[in-house]
Formats: C-alpha cells, structure tokens, sequence
C-alpha cells in the first residue's frame, strides 16, 4: 500500500463484486428455482377467477436457511 | 457399495478437470479404490493432466454401447495404485449419452470402486445434466470471480432439480472447492474472501486451494501438482482428500498474505 492510498477512500472491489453478486444471484434464483411457477401460477389465477374477479396474482418467493416461502398476493379491486 | 462424486462448476476453466485429477491421486494415495470418469464428451482432457493420453484405447462410449469391456476400457494410473481412469469419448458428442446407459455404468462402477468421480463438462446443457444425475454428492469448484460464483449457483440449482436423489427426497450434499485464491489480493481486498463465497453460494466448504504457478508445470508434464510435496496447492489437495476419507482436517488459513522480508527479497533476486 502506498502512502497515497491511505488517503483514497475508494471502495474496495472485493466489497463490490460481493454486493453485485448477491443481488444478480438473488434474481437468478427467483427466476429459475421452480420452473413451473408460470404454469402453477395460471392454474391459481383460474381457480381464483371462479369465486372472485381479481385484479392479479402475484408469487413472491424468500429464503431462510434451508426453507423457501412462497407468498401469493391476490389482488382485488374494490 | 461406493460413493458417486460430481465434479461440476457451471462456468469452463476454473479447474475441474484439475481437481478431479488430484483428488484422484488424493484418494487413491489415501488406499481407496477410486475411478474417474471424464464426462466431457467430445472435449477430452482428463487424460492429458494424468498424463495417460497415449493410453486411451476405448472410452466411456465404446463401454456404455457394449463395444469394449470396462476391464479393457479402464486406464491405470501412473502415479499410484488404485486409481483408474475412464476416458471420454473424443470422437462422440455428448448427444451420445442415454440416461438408461450412463445409469447402468455408474451403477457398476459403483460396485467396484469407493470412489466414482465424475468430471462434469463445463455448461448447464445436456451433458452437464447426465453428469449429475446419478451423482451421491456434488463438489462444486469456484474461482473467487463473480462470473464463476453465479454460474455455479446456477449449476446448484439444475443438481437440487435434476438429480435422481433429490427427486427422491434425499439430500444431494454440495461441496465447495475455492480455487487460484491469490492471498495477496484477498489481504488487499481485491478479491472476494472464502467467507463471502461461502455467504452467497450457502453450502458447505470442503477446501480452499491458493494459486499456484506449479498447476501450469504439473499439466504441462501430466503429472498432478498434489504429487508435488513442496507446493501449497498440492498440499490443499491432500487435505480435502482427507476430509472426503472422513479425517476432521482443520481448514488452513491460504487466504493471509504474507509479505516477503527484505532478506526474503534478496535471497529471492539470487534464486
């Protein structure tokens, strides 16, 4: 480290990379971790359809640890 | 019954085909009876970093399609007792893997061996997926590099999807191997700590391997850089062989840059 460098207080790229990759990583598996999400989520549209007009239906899926938790979040208009 | 190892890592050149080679040897020298099988079909390599090129005679190819017999098809090793090697077919791509066929190889390899190690080709597509299909366990093999730890979180992913055991219930353990750390640049903070890989990927480390300018020699010359007693990396090698044998082998700090001396530089100038 030079004299210099003591006075720069640009981050360090092992800090970068790290941030970078836990967001690209955290949208890759959102993406790719149940490959039938798109088809499991139009059965649930269909099912939901029959009792109520929604608006949409989203999943959202979190981790912790070794479990993943899928929400589904229907929206209804007033 | 033995044991079905995947060597995989998602993205090419991070040293697979290195670590398959000495663990191999590690194993072998351990006194388990190990194969290995290169996987990457069409690109083979394998046979070059053991050194055993001019040996190849029949290949996994010939044996899945009945046209040779594992006995005739299986190369021994130079280095050490117990270690054969199953070569990939040069002249077949991997559209030339049947599930059915590659299952009933694993399964006999099985039957002979502690240790079936499989060297998976580089990629997510088809011949990685045959790969890891009848794998007991994976060990994953990452650069400190972003390319490198995404593409292998992918890879994670098709081994928790894809493999017979995980369809089964049962849980495919997932190891990882931290290649070419350059612990002057970790020290410095230029390059991603084995802490921050193991954060983001979320399995369990199985060894850490520092850069090493031996690798380059010890594939030039064929002969696995484990078999090296001086060298760092042959040293990691040895210690996650022991780790994969049972041994509790405590995790060695390669990531803590030591600056050479000034004596140390001099003596270096007349080396």
């Amino acid at each position: 480290m030079s004299f210099f460098s003591l006075f720069n207080k640009k981050e360090k790229s092992a800090g970068v990379a790290k941030d970078r990759l836990r967001i690209a990583i955290s949208s890759d598996r959102n993406n790719t971790a149940y490959p039938f999400m798109a088809e499991m989520k139009a059965d649930i549209i269909a099912v939901v359809r029959k009792y109520i007009q929604a608006q949409s239906v989203n999943i959202t899926k979190e981790s912790d640890g070794d479990v993943d938790t899928l929400g589904i979040e229907i929206v209804i208009p007033k | 019954m033995g044991i079905v190892y995947a060597i995989i890592s998602g993205k090419g050149g991070v040293g697979k085909t290195t670590t398959t080679a000495n663990l191999g040897i590690g194993l072998a020298q351990e006194g388990k009876k190990v194969v290995l099988v290169d996987f990457d079909l069409g690109q083979r390599n394998l046979d070059l970093i053991l050194g055993l090129e001019n040996r190849v005679i029949y290949d996994m190819v010939h044996v899945m399609d009945e046209e040779a017999g594992l006995k005739q098809a299986l190369i021994k090793s130079k280095h050490t007792e117990n270690l054969f090697l199953l070569a990939a077919s040069q002249t077949k791509d991997k559209s030339a893997l049947v599930q059915e066929k590659v299952k009933k190889l694993i399964e006999t390899l099985k039957e002979e061996f502690d240790y079936v190690i499989l060297d998976a080709p580089a990629g997510i597509e088809s011949g990685f997926e045959h790969t890891i299909m009848y794998a007991d366990a994976t060990i994953v093999v990452v650069n400190p590099e972003v390319s490198s730890i995404r593409d292998a979180d992918k890879a994670i992913g098709i081994v928790d999807a894809k493999c017979e055991r995980a369809k089964e219930n049962k849980k495919v353990q997932k190891y990882l191997v931290i290649n070419r750390i350059n612990p002057a640049m970790v020290t410095s903070g230029e390059m991603l700590t084995s802490s921050d890989i193991l954060d983001i990927l979320s399995i369990d480390l199985l060894g850490k391997i520092p850069e090493d300018k031996g690798i380059v020699e010890a594939s030039n010359t064929g002969k696995p850089i484990i078999l090296n007693e001086k060298s760092n990396a042959g040293a990691a090698y040895k210690r996650i062989s022991k780790r994969l044998c049972g041994e509790n082998v405590p995790f060695e700090d390669v990531e803590t840059y030591n600056a050479p001396s000034l004596m140390g530089k001099i003596k270096s100038l007349f080396q």
